[in-house]
């Protein structure tokens, strides 16, 4: 994953984080769409079905102007939660709270929902808090591998930026230079290079 | 930036040799080197320099700063100081490197000079660090990098700077809703003194 811009429309990380599912309740009854919730067998959706949809369609079916289903919070969104991560953000394993927790966290608190300002907020907080454990992992070359695991993909792809760099810095500090090599824009460069036309 | 890209920026800086050979003036499209008399101190890239000294063709003068006494003194001040103070050089950690590396037996107390640089280096590693950390957590809107060295700047790159990206982005989302509820909140009162 790539860090420090928007995602554009192809980032498969954003088409994944916005496939996590939502339970939803519809609140008006919904014609031959009764496929959509396995459970029942009625050609129709009936008001009150709880179903699990995904984010890209929760929103547009929840917004003011078309109010066709409530959407619920998930549980790790939820007060009890956001709770453990007010408590100490350090501690958490994020990876198991959602691959990507600050991104569909995003998300949701896009949606007009009464917790959205908490969780945006709750998400600021979480990221400054645990911000410091990341770059202290990402600076010690002994790092046990498996506690990686325990970030959310955001914070992984700081952390191997943040690895790299440390790695390339101990290596000159230990070695010195190695040889530059030519930018990757000049190798894939078309044209025909000065040094070709010399040897014609 | 690689450490290696810092590292040839720093070799463009100026120290003085003591050739053993004679030779004219280099005209170079940075500037003319030279001429060279054998035994007369010359001030050269460090990139030549090193060169030359590979090839035993001259002996590399410390510079002013590389000193044992003026170095404990640097050492001193930073340890005393909050923040960061001035170091002697631009590239104090990569000249070093590059004439101790090279050069160590023409330097006097290399051995020394090269623990003290490492402290100075730690220390101001650990400095940069916390004040990181504390940049993050009270979610300044600018720093102050004064005095901080290229190498030192850089290996905090790219993890900062796409850090206070993220967060960022973290935090327009909230202020776009805040203010969507604010405007909310002003056009109901409106309404409700239109009716009343």
């Amino acid at each position: 994953m790539k860090c420090g811009s928007l995602p554009h429309y192809f980032s498969i990380e954003d088409i994944f984080a916005t496939q996590e599912r939502l339970p939803c309740k519809f609140v008006v009854p919904v014609h031959r769409l009764g496929f959509l919730d396995p459970s029942s067998e009625s050609e129709d959706i009936a008001v009150g079905t709880t179903v699990e949809l995904p984010y890209w369609l929760a929103k547009s079916l929840c917004c003011q102007r078309r109010n066709i289903v409530t959407v619920e919070m998930p549980k790790i969104y939820k007060e009890p939660y956001r709770e453990i991560l007010k408590a100490d953000a350090c501690v958490v394993d994020l990876h198991k709270f959602g691959l990507f927790f600050y991104e569909f966290g995003t998300y949701l608190s896009q949606l007009e929902h009464r917790d959205s300002v908490a969780i945006g907020s709750v998400l600021v907080q979480t990221f400054k808090e645990r911000f410091r454990q990341v770059m202290d992992w990402a600076h010690n070359s002994g790092t046990d591998p498996l506690i990686i695991q325990r970030l959310d993909s955001l914070e992984k792809a700081l952390f191997q930026e943040g690895y790299q760099t440390r790695a390339q810095l101990d290596a000159w500090l230990n070695k010195g230079a190695s040889q530059i090599t030519t930018a990757e824009m000049v190798i894939n460069y078309k044209k025909r290079k000065l040094a070709v036309l010399d040897d014609l | 930036m690689n450490p290696e890209e810092v590292e040839f920026i720093a070799e463009n800086k100026n120290v003085s040799i003591v050739p053993n050979f004679n030779f004219d003036r280099i005209y170079l499209i940075s500037g003319d080197v030279g001429p060279f008399r054998a035994g007369l101190p010359v001030q050269v890239p460090i990139w030549m320099a090193t060169n030359l000294r590979q090839r035993q063709k001259c002996r590399i003068m410390a510079p002013d700063w590389m000193d044992t006494e003026k170095l404990e003194q640097v050492k001193e001040e930073e340890s005393q100081s909050r923040f960061f103070t001035k170091m002697p050089s631009e590239h104090y950690m990569v000249e070093a490197h590059l004439l101790l590396g090279v050069a160590a037996e023409d330097i006097p107390h290399a051995d020394e000079i090269r623990t003290i640089l490492k402290d100075i280096w730690d220390m101001r590693m650990s400095k940069l660090r916390s004040s990181v950390d504390a940049f993050i957590k009270t979610g300044g809107s600018y720093a102050k990098l004064d005095h901080l060295t290229t190498m030192e700047i850089n290996s905090i790159r790219p993890l900062l700077p796409h850090a206070l990206d993220e967060l960022y982005k973290l935090q327009k989302v909230v202020r776009i809703f805040m203010s969507f509820l604010k405007n909310i909140t002003l056009q109901n009162e409106q309404y409700q003194r239109k009716v009343f």
